[in-house]
Formats: C-alpha cells, structure tokens, sequence
C-alpha cells in the first residue's frame, strides 16, 4: 500500500496549506473501508423523499453509504428508514425498488417485519423455539436519527450526530432553495417520476467535489452549449440573471457544504425565460412575482449547483434536481438522480421540465454524460503506481475567500469567493476535503462538532 | 396426494387447514408466498387460539379448507 498509515489526514494526503491532494484518497482500497466506516456511518445522508411514500405501506428501497435500506411509512403513518437486512441471516427483506405492503418478508428463512420494523412473524415460533425467541429484541435495525425537513428524508446511523438543522448550519437557505416552491411558499417540491440510477467507473468524491461547485469545467460541456439543449433552445440553461448577479462560491467551513451561487441586484427579478414555451414561461414570471412578495430580500438569492457534505448534490435552478453519489467500492460509484417540480404546478409545466430535465441530466442527459466521461477517465488515470506517487492541484483562489460578504445590503454567511470576476476558485473543493479529512481523523462527534467548541471558547 | 398450497392465490374468507389439523379462515394476504394472516376456526391441540388471529407461515398450510 503506496499510503503509510501514520502520515495522517490532513497533514499528508489532504495538504490545504498548499493545495495539494494525494490520489491516494480517491483509489487506494484501505482509505474507502475506513470511509465506510467514519464518514458514512457517521454522517446524515439523504435517503428519499416523503412524496415517494404517500399511502400507509409504501416504501423506497434506498442507501446509506453501502448500507441497503428501506424508507417506509408505516400503518400509523409514522416514517422510518431500516437497514434493508434480516437479523436472522442477513437477507434482504426487500428486493424490490419500491411498492407496497404490510410486512417485508425475508425469502431465505421466512423471517417477517411489520411496516414499523417489529418482528411479527417467525416460522416454527412455537415449534422450534418453543415461544421463547424474543421477538421485540430482533426487529429491524433502524437508524438511531431521522429528519423529515420540508418533505426530503435524512438519516444518520450516529445517535451522537447533531440534529439535521445544526448538521446543515447556515447552509439551510440552499437547500430551501432545492425544496420550496418557485413561488416562495415552504416545502412545496414533490419528486417527478421515479428515481434514475446508473453506474459510473470512478470513486464517490468525483462528482461530489464536481458539485461542490466546479466552474472550472465549463468547457467541458462547450457541445452541449453549442448544440443548444436549453428551454429556449440556446445553450444549456436559461438563466439571463447570471448576466445580471453576482456570482459566488459560497462555502461553510465548518459543515463541509459548498455551492455556487448567484445573487440579483437589490430591487430586479430575473429577466424572462422559457420563451419558447408560453404556458411555462408565464408559470416562472408568476413564481418569480411571487416568490420576491414572500421572501423580499431574500428572493434575490438564486441556486445553483451544491453539495450537501457528503455525498448529496442539489441543484435547484435549472434542472431542479438531486442527486445522490452512492459508493460501490473505491472504483465505482452509484449515481442516482431525483427530479423536482412544483407540486401545484400545471401538468404542462411538469411536462416541459421533464423533458428538459432527461435531455440534460442523468445517464442519458447531455450534460451529465459530459461529466462521467471525465470522472471515468481521471479515476482510471489516477490507480496506476506511477499516476499515484503525484498529487492533484487545488491551489486556485487559495486564501482569496472572506467572511464578511455583502452585495447591495444582503449579507451572505460562510466562506465566500466573487467570481464575477475571476471566474472560478477551488475554495468549494478544499471545504469539502478539508471537512473530509476531519471525518477520517475525528473520534467521534465530539471533535466533529467544531461549532459547538468555537461557541463554547466565545463563552 | 395433494402438492403445496400456492398461498399467493388465497383470498381473504378463503379457508385453510394447518398441517396440526387446525383450521383457520384467511383475513389478510401480503401475497409474499410465505405468510398469511388469519383466524382459528378451531385448534384441537391449542384450543385457546381459537378466535385469535396469527401469522400462518406457507409451511403449515395442509390444505385448502372447505
């Protein structure tokens, strides 16, 4: 193993005091087992949303991590996410993607789970365990928390983790963005069709450092602008306020999540879009209007894409869409990928927006495509002994970042960098790899919560 | 000789006869090939159970009732 056990996280392999990272983290096998276990056990990950179960019963096969696990509402309504194994031999108890039901059955041995995780049925229970089997200590494993926040679910295996909300810290308002309505109004997004997954030949952290907030990559995607995939039919998205915004790398420091974003001058709405499609153009200007009468100031702040850390992107302009970078081991990644619209959106507009969603993301997606391509190719160039003894560059717009960013009277909290100028930072980057190497080198989530000591120092 | 009871075709009301001699009438399938839901009709070696309402695993299904 080219990694010597005692060089450490930070002070070796992620080395942000000169922008350098070894790939060493990104293919060496060692390094993906202990991220299973001090990332991904540890962390809050996004497993679905609530829209996916509506009825009593239902459920979504999803994953945390490695973890196979089912979403499931259960007869009194009650949400749950559990490990998706029997505790009798390990089975899955659901193969399915989604569906259902009043028990999951496990097919190997006949071990049956109610909606609310309990063991209901064991075969022979009288005859071969002579009814001394003590079915309230074997039911499904649940996760220790769970939060429903405006209709998306999360969950931690940690019952040390904070609370989801602190967990998000000032980040809450971009993911708003993702889960709101256009118009302002809370917790208005519901999940469009069902949920693409694909496989890609590269490890987790290449797309989730992509969506952290990678401008740099643009000309990446120069066919996909040439041949003109967007609503109105030019380049890749109508988004005429970036014209006119500011845009930023807005990066918490503390929490490891990053994006881009883009903030309006005081007093403007975005300029119009959608012009080919009258129904969908005139459904945005209303939103617009009306999303600036709720929120006021705080319409002018436009999403983008970003990463919630670890492993959820958002994105929630155009397309409005999640997506979740599962790990598969070192070398593979699973990707899924969930569309939003507005709920009370009319059928038309839902329509149009599928289509363009499917045209730009996904496996089959223009632009998506563009991006696996890059992510295959540097992770299959990066394995070899040679490609592993050189580390990658993340030096641009180190130490450019303030604390204090302001833009016409509305305050924008966390690390940022103006790119309105400059184009492109790699500030996103080193927020997500330096709260990375906190997760490998932290013993648990006293040292993680580095808030809470900060706060306590103040006091 | 009669073969294995196909329990994903049995419908609620439907009657069944465990493999102890009990017989019990279905009030719930969850269609999983492996379990049924139902209530005793009668129980000779556990006449208590009669009324109740258990899980009836595939395997102790004997035949369909009448």
């Amino acid at each position: 193993m080219a990694m010597k056990a005692t060089r450490g996280y930070r002070s070796g392999l992620v080395d942000l005091r000169v922008g350098e990272i070894s790939r060493e983290i990104f293919v060496n096998e060692d390094i993906y087992a202990e991220e299973q276990e001090r990332l991904f056990a540890r962390a809050w990950l996004h497993v679905g949303h609530e829209s996916q179960i509506p009825k009593p019963g239902d459920y979504f096969v999803s994953s945390m991590g490695e973890e196979s696990v089912i979403l499931c509402r259960d007869r009194a309504n009650r949400i749950h996410v559990f490990l998706n194994s029997c505790r009798h031999r390990g089975m899955k108890v659901c193969r399915y993607d989604e569906g259902s039901t009043t028990v999951f059955t496990c097919p190997y041995h006949g071990w049956s789970y109610g909606t609310d995780g309990r063991l209901v049925g064991v075969p022979y229970f009288r005859e071969a365990y002579h009814s001394r089997l003590d079915k309230e200590k074997w039911g499904l494993v649940e996760v220790a928390q769970l939060c429903n926040y405006k209709g998306s679910i999360w969950a931690t295996w940690d019952p040390a983790a904070p609370p989801f909300a602190e967990y998000l810290g000032d980040f809450t308002r971009y993911l708003d963005l993702q889960l709101d309505g256009w118009d302002g109004r809370e917790g208005q997004a519901e999940v469009l069709g069902g949920v693409q997954k694909w496989l890609v030949p590269c490890n987790w952290k290449f797309p989730s450092e992509n969506f952290s907030g990678d401008t740099y990559h643009n000309i990446s995607h120069r066919s996909v602008d040439l041949a003109g995939i967007g609503p109105s039919g030019a380049s890749r998205r109508d988004l005429g306020e970036r014209d006119a915004s500011r845009k930023l790398h807005v990066c918490i420091p503390d929490r490891g999540h990053q994006t881009i974003h883009y903030v309006l001058p005081a007093g403007q709405l975005p300029p119009p879009a959608y012009l080919n499609a009258p129904i969908v153009a005139e459904y945005f200007r209303h939103c617009e209007e009306e999303r600036q009468r709720r929120r006021g100031e705080e319409a002018r702040l436009i999403g983008a894409p970003g990463e919630i850390f670890p492993n959820t992107a958002l994105l929630s302009r155009q397309p409005r869409t999640m997506a979740v970078w599962h790990p598969r081991g070192p070398h593979q990644t699973e990707c899924w990928r969930w569309f939003f619209v507005d709920r009370e959106a009319p059928s038309e507009v839902k329509q149009f927006l599928r289509d363009y969603y499917i045209r730009y993301s996904g496996p089959a997606g223009m632009t998506e495509q563009d991006d696996m391509e890059n992510w295959n190719y540097a992770h299959a160039a990066s394995r070899g002994t040679i490609a592993r003894r050189y580390p990658y560059n993340y030096d641009q717009g180190r130490g450019t970042a303030v604390t204090d960013y302001t833009y016409q009277g509305l305050s924008v909290p966390g690390e940022v960098i103006d790119l309105t100028e400059v184009q492109s930072s790699e500030q996103p980057m080193r927020n997500f790899y330096r709260r990375w190497a906190e997760f490998m080198e932290a013993d648990d989530w006293s040292q993680l919560a580095t808030w809470r000591h900060q706060r306590k120092a103040a006091e | 000789m009669t073969g294995p009871v196909n329990v994903r075709d049995l419908a609620p009301g439907t009657s069944i006869v465990l493999v102890d001699g009990a017989e019990a009438e279905i009030v719930d399938n969850p269609r999983d090939g492996i379990w049924l839901f139902a209530r005793y009709l009668s129980s000779p070696s556990d006449p208590s159970l009669v009324g109740q309402e258990e899980m009836i695993f595939a395997q102790n299904v004997a035949a369909v009732g009448r």
